[in-house]
This record gives structure tokens, sequence and C-alpha cells, in this order.
């Protein structure tokens, strides 16, 4: 695939210096990324031509320094926000994955006027009991997270020295599998979200996503068929293409488009 | 041992028809056909008088032989019909099928019949791919990813998506859910590794159609060790044998009748179409390539006087692992049926008491 032209830039926002990558036009998109860090995939390119989409690297992630002062998700969620006013964009489009779904559904419960459109791909804020972070060696954390690591190929692995530097960030902050004082919140929560599983995903069980739509009131689940839990990288065009539906219609991308006429 | 009769509805035509499929619609008699489905009924009601554990339904299309185009329509007749006995839907064909609609007729069905319903998804054959102009370089992945939103469809309480590869669906959501829970008894029929895989990863039983007792041995112990792979053991009634059987009061007799069948495939096609079919249209037992079924008669795997057949099925027993036979007695086609009654006749009184145990 042709690279669209994602540039890495900084900002400095609550006392930290957060790298992000930014590609396209439009509506902002800003991507909170999961525990492996910020990763430029397929899913992104595709967005980056309906969407301007700002993908950060949350503190303490990727080559930033160690992040000692974060202790909960609420906090970084708090610092994303902060980051997110630097670039000057009142009003955005908010995609978490997995670790990074529950910053973002924090970021919507403190700012729900701010978040239009909430994406959460695989989101890790409600867990089934004991479940357990993908572990091991490249190999193993890969046989866990991708129906298709074939599709990995022009993503760079992760690092495994960055992975051990940031797994007390992730420990400290993922919090219990059912955070009662997330979910408290949920049922307010005004912001249209769509709540993405993976068919396939071994590590947050598929059958969450019903528990979002019990608990928010505007919320849509979708199922993606062989998928993992790297659904944007397991099947990037399928992810993309109902994003950007439901980023654009919000509810009413329930309605279908699909022209179904053969010849005129 | 349980045991299934394979119910194809009798059409006797009043002339000869072309061999070759699909036969002309016009040449369809309303009277035959009124007669067929009559004489469905009333020999459905004898074999649950015989003591049939389940009567199984399929679907084909576009030709006299089997004449449930619609699997649904004829489970729900059936069921209307009989008391007690299961009604086995070995159809729908899933590739061609809106999986939703599936699910949502299957669970209507289950609920209206009371829980008697036993289901089967399969990829179908050969020919159907023609019927609703289906790719056949397709049908493997769209059953498949059928298979699991049917099953979906019928398990998850909220309204949900499915952005599939072959289907998508923004929003699901079925009344009424099936009376048994969490789902009727399902298969995957099917000889593929693909189905061997499916039906072990989502703890469904396995189905095998019409090869050797060897051949389709291949495919359901490959079925059992996927199942050891995922952690658990099927039961015997979760592996189904559908084959022919030719039950007479000897093995002569039963030979005599074998020679009397037409040795052509059950749904031949033009030789073109044939051939292309052999390119486009890839099978396998357990991963083992086979050539679709599109020349060549089916073989009668159970044949003989009471006394062997049971033996053949205590081999079947042994070879396959099927703890349910689904009986094409007297093949499909053959629209005799006074050769028909007599055998189902012996098989309920001869044969039937005496593979209970095995």
């Amino acid at each position: 695939m042709a690279q669209t032209a994602f540039r890495e830039e900084y900002v400095d926002a609550d006392g930290f210096r957060i790298r992000f990558m930014e590609a396209g036009q439009g509506a902002p998109l800003v991507h909170l990324h999961g525990a492996g860090g910020l990763r430029v995939t397929p899913a992104h390119e595709f967005l980056s031509r309906h969407f301007r989409v700002v993908a950060f690297e949350m503190p303490g992630f990727g080559q930033s320094p160690p992040n000692d002062r974060t202790q909960s998700m609420p906090e970084l969620a708090s610092t994303m926000a902060r980051a997110v006013d630097k670039l000057g964009l009142d009003a955005f489009n908010l995609m978490g994955t997995s670790f990074g779904g529950k910053t973002a559904l924090w970021l919507a419960v403190q700012a729900p006027q701010r978040v239009q459109a909430l994406v959460l791909e695989a989101p890790a804020a409600i867990r089934q009991q004991g479940a357990e972070s993908p572990s091991g060696s490249a190999e193993e954390i890969a046989r866990r997270l991708y129906a298709h690591p074939e599709r990995l190929a022009s993503i760079p692995p992760i690092d495994p020295a960055v992975r051990a530097k940031t797994q007390p960030l992730v420990q400290r902050l993922r919090g219990p599998d059912r955070d009662a004082d997330l979910e408290k919140w949920l049922p307010e929560l005004p912001t249209p979200t769509l709540v993405l599983f993976g068919t396939l995903d071994r590590v947050i069980a598929p059958a969450m996503g019903r528990v979002y739509k019990d608990l928010i009131p505007n919320c849509h689940l979708v199922f993606v068929y062989d998928a993992a839990h790297a659904i944007s990288t397991d099947r990037p065009e399928a992810f993309a293409e109902v994003v950007v539906d439901f980023l654009e219609r919000h509810e009413a991308f329930v309605i279908s488009r699909a022209e179904t006429v053969i010849h005129p | 041992m349980k045991v299934s009769f394979f119910e194809t509805v009798r059409y006797q035509a009043p002339r000869p028809l072309p061999s070759e499929w699909p036969v002309p619609s016009g040449d369809y008699d309303r009277d035959a056909g009124a007669r067929a489905y009559q004489g469905m009924i009333e020999r459905l009601q004898y074999v649950e008088e015989l003591g049939f554990d389940w009567v199984s339904v399929s679907e084909h299309h576009y030709s006299p032989r089997i004449l449930t185009p619609s699997p649904i329509v004829s489970a729900a007749f059936l069921a209307a019909h009989l008391k007690k006995i299961k009604i086995a839907l070995l159809g729908p064909i899933v590739p061609q099928s809106n999986p939703v609609r599936v699910a949502e007729e299957v669970a209507m069905l289950d609920t209206m019949a009371r829980g008697r319903l036993v289901v089967g998804l399969l990829r179908g054959t050969s020919n159907e791919s023609l019927t609703y102009d289906l790719n056949p370089a397709e049908s493997r992945e769209r059953t498949d990813e059928g298979m699991e939103l049917i099953l979906k469809a019928w398990t998850e309480p909220q309204p949900f998506g499915w952005q599939g590869r072959h289907f998508r669906y923004r929003t699901i959501s079925i009344w009424p859910r099936p009376l048994q829970q969490p789902y009727p008894t399902t298969y995957a029929l099917g000889t593929s590794r693909e189905a061997g895989e499916f039906a072990a990863r989502h703890h469904l039983g396995c189905g095998v159609s019409y090869g050797s007792f060897e051949s389709v041995g291949k495919a359901t112990r490959y079925y059992r060790e996927q199942c050891t792979q995922y952690g658990w053991e099927p039961s015997p009634d979760q592996i189904i044998y559908r084959a022919n059987m030719l039950l007479a009061d000897t093995d002569e007799e039963a030979q005599a009748e074998l020679r009397k069948l037409p040795a052509q495939a059950p749904f031949s096609m033009r030789p073109g179409v044939r051939e292309a079919m052999m390119t486009l249209d890839s099978r396998n037992i357990a991963g083992e390539a086979r050539a679709p079924i599109v020349s060549g008669a089916l073989p009668t795997t159970f044949i003989g006087s009471p006394d062997t057949v049971v033996e053949q099925i205590r081999r079947c027993r042994e070879v396959v692992g099927a703890g349910v036979i689904d009986l094409s007695l007297h093949p499909p086609g053959s629209t005799d049926l006074e050769p028909l009654m007599r055998s189902l006749e012996l098989f309920g009184k001869k044969v039937l008491p005496r593979i209970r145990d095995i």
C-alpha cells in the first residue's frame, strides 16, 4: 500500500512531551493506542483519507521516558485531553484501542461536550473475570493478538525493551476487570459510541461488547468477522469502512447505502 | 445407534424426464407433485410409528429427485403433521442463504415444534452453486462465515452489527430465539477440514455422507482430533452418517435391486459445466483433496439382508464413529414405492430392534 504521509510531531502538555503521528484532512479523529504502544497501521491510512487523524503516543509508551507520574486512567485521560487542547481541537472524534479504549472512555466521560463520537476497538475497559494481557515471546503475543499475523508484515514489531518499560504503567492503570468508578458514569454518557470486537478475540471476550450496550445509552456493537484482538490489523478495510460510516453518520449508519443495481 | 429417515419426497413422474440437471420446470406435473407431498406425510407417519428417531430433509433445487427446495418449509410441514419424531433440518445451504433469515426461521420452527428440531448447516452439492448464481470459489468462505453468523444471531442478547467478509449487517436482533438453549442440536455437515474444524471449535456435531466407511471415517477422525485440540470429546450422537441403504429379505435380492438402479450422478450436469465445476469447486476430506461429486452414482454402503445390514451398521459405528445413521432407504430418484415401503417395514421390524445397543 502507498504510504500516506503520516508526519511525526510533538506537543507539550501537562508536563509531558507527547509524540503524535498526523495525516489527512477534515474532521479531527484522535486515536489512543493499546498497551503495545503507537504503531501506524493500514487502518490509520484508510481513516486518514476521510479524517484528520491524530494518533498520539501516550506518555510512558514507545520512545518516551518512563512515566512514573500518572497514577490512574482518569489522570491519563485528562493528560490526553490537554494534549488535544494544545492542538486547538475543541471538538473531535475519539478512537481508543484496547487499553486506550479505556483511556478514551474516561476522556469522553470527563469531556462529553468535546467528543463528538467515540469508537472503541476491542476495548479493555470491561473485561471478563481474570482476563490476562498477552505476554511471553513475540510469537506467543502475536498468537493472542492476531488472527492473521501474516498481515503484520508492513508493521514493525514491538521492541521487547519498550514493552518491559511500559508494563508497570499498563498494570498500574488498567484497573479491575469491572471498574465501578468508570461504569457508574456510563449511563449518563451522551456520546454516540461504536464498540467493535473481533469474533476471534482471545484477549477480551467478545461477549463483553454487550455490557457496553447495556450501560451506554447510544451505543452500537459490531462484530468484525475473522478478526482477533487487533481488529484494525487483521481486517483493516472492514474496520475502517464501519468506523468511517459511523463517524460520518452516527446512529444513522444502520441505514444501508449499499447499491445493488447490477445494470441500469 | 439412532436412526434417521432421509425424506426426499418421492415424485412419480407420469412420463420419463430428462436426466440432466436442471430438469425443465415445464415438465413438472402438478397432480404428481400433490400426490408426492401427500404420500410423504403418510409414509412419515409410518416411519414415526416404526420408531425412527428422526426424519431428515435437505435442500435441493431444480429437480424432482429431491423435491424440497426449501428445507424449512418441509420441516415446518412435517413438524405440524408428526407428533414426536425429531425433525432434522439437514440443509439449509448456508452460502446461498441469508444467515440471519436462517437463524430466525430455525428459532421460530424450534419454538413452534417445541424443541423437536435438529439442524445441520452445510455448503451444498456442487450443482447448487448454479441455483442462485453462487461463485463456487467463494462458497467455502461464505459457508464458514454464514455458520458463524447464525450461531451469533442465536446467542447474542444485544442488537449487533456484523462486519464480515461476505456478509454485512448493521442491525441483528432476532425474535423469537430458539426454544432449545443455547440453540437446537446443530451439526456442521461435510467431510472437509473446514467443516470439522468449525464443528470442533463451536462444540457442534459433525455430519458426513455417502462415502465408504473408510473415506468418511477419515473426516470423523479428523473432527474428533480437532475436538480434542479444543478440549472436549463429542458423544456418538454428535456424528451423523447419511448413506444409501438397500434392504431386502436376502443379500441376493438386495444385490438384484442395486443392479436395477441407474448408475448416474445424482444431479448430472452437462459435460462442459461438469468439467468446469471440477476445476472451480475445490473439495476435501479432512484436508485431502477430493473431486466434487459431479459424475458417477453415490455408493450404497448398507446393502443386504437384515442380518448383513446389522453387521454393516456395527462396522459403521466402529469405523465412522457415527451414533446416528441417516438413511436414504431405496435411494432418492427410485420412484417405485413398493420396494421402499417393503424395506421400510423390514428395517423397522428386523433391523431397528437389533441396533439399539450398537
